[in-house]
């Protein structure tokens, strides 16, 4: 039976959660938009998209418009994990059904 | 909690947290607010104005009538632009948003008949009828906002349809409701849509921004 142990730790966080879940639903996030949707603090987000980058699950891309900005994507693996992620936890909602 | 809650707690979560990514609302509640009040205070200086002349001057002029109504259009949208502006600002985002590009491009096609028919008045109706124009006005605002019923919420949406409704139905009221000697009826049914629908749209978003602020912050 699935249980909360099978669940991807480096996703469960509550705030790496909510992180890719914002990116899950668009192509790509700037920091000032992810920022001002989870009302976290600078430093807060950056060692949460650190960690999700560093395990090959969020693309960065920095670049000069009017203004320096950093913009943060889902990579083909960071998706599967999410979607992994959601299986589970539907798995462990059908189960307590049955 | 057990296991099973847990979990579907997690997915409400997530499911909040997608819809509000994906949810773009192209009326801000103190936009609403603004152009309703405007417009309901509008329709009160207008009717109060010609009862004060009813006896010693003709109606308001039709092409009067509809610069009133553009310059308080003028007005509300420069309010809103400064109300995007200071929310982009403190939330430290470009002006134009995505979300807000993509509202402009879906609203800017259901505007071309309304401004080409207001164009249209002006230049070749005499005198402007102004039933007809402020059906279409209400009309097509209404079908502007259905424009972005595919990423907006549900209570502009519903805004969106009352405006719609409203629009066609002028279209028939006045032959059914009888005389209308000083040309009121437009004026009043421009105060009940833009100024009372948006009054109680405001309303609505306001009491749902703070039920759902306590929701969340109950969940974190």
């Amino acid at each position: 039976m699935p249980d909360f142990d099978k669940l991807d730790k480096a996703i469960h966080e509550k705030g790496r959660l909510a992180i890719m879940t914002l990116l899950a639903s668009r192509v790509s996030w700037s920091f000032q938009d992810l920022k001002a949707e989870l009302k976290m603090s600078d430093g807060n987000l950056v060692t949460h998209l650190r960690t999700l980058h560093k395990l090959g699950f969020v693309a960065v891309t920095k670049e000069v418009l009017d203004r320096p900005q950093t913009s943060y994507a889902l990579t083909t693996k960071g998706r599967d994990a999410f979607t992994d992620y959601l299986h589970v936890l539907e798995q462990i909602v059908n189960a307590g059904k049955a | 909690m057990n296991e099973k809650a847990r979990a579907e707690e997690h997915l409400r979560v997530i499911r909040s947290l997608m819809e509000r990514a994906t949810i773009y609302r192209a009326i801000s509640a103190p936009t609403a607010l603004v152009g309703g009040l405007l417009a309901v205070a509008t329709t009160a200086v207008l009717w109060f104005g010609d009862n004060a002349r009813l006896t010693t001057a003709p109606p308001l002029d039709g092409r009067r009538f509809a610069e009133i109504w553009l310059l308080i259009l003028a007005i509300v949208l420069g309010l809103n632009a400064f109300f995007v502006r200071r929310e982009a600002q403190q939330d430290g985002r470009p002006f134009l948003s995505s979300g807000a590009r993509l509202a402009l491009r879906a609203i800017a096609p259901c505007l071309i008949i309304p401004a080409a028919t207001t164009i249209w008045f002006f230049k070749n109706a005499e005198p402007i009828d102004r039933e007809i124009l402020v059906a279409v006005w209400i009309a097509f605002y209404g079908l502007a906002l259905l424009a972005t019923a595919l990423f907006a919420p549900r209570s502009l949406v519903v805004l969106g349809w009352a405006f719609l409704l409203t629009g066609l139905a002028i279209l028939f009221w006045p032959k059914s409701l009888g005389d209308d000697p000083r040309q009121m009826y437009p004026t009043l049914a421009m105060g009940a849509t833009f100024g009372l629908y948006h009054l109680v749209y405001a309303a609505c978003v306001w009491a749902k921004s703070q039920a759902g602020t306590r929701e969340l912050l109950a969940t974190e």
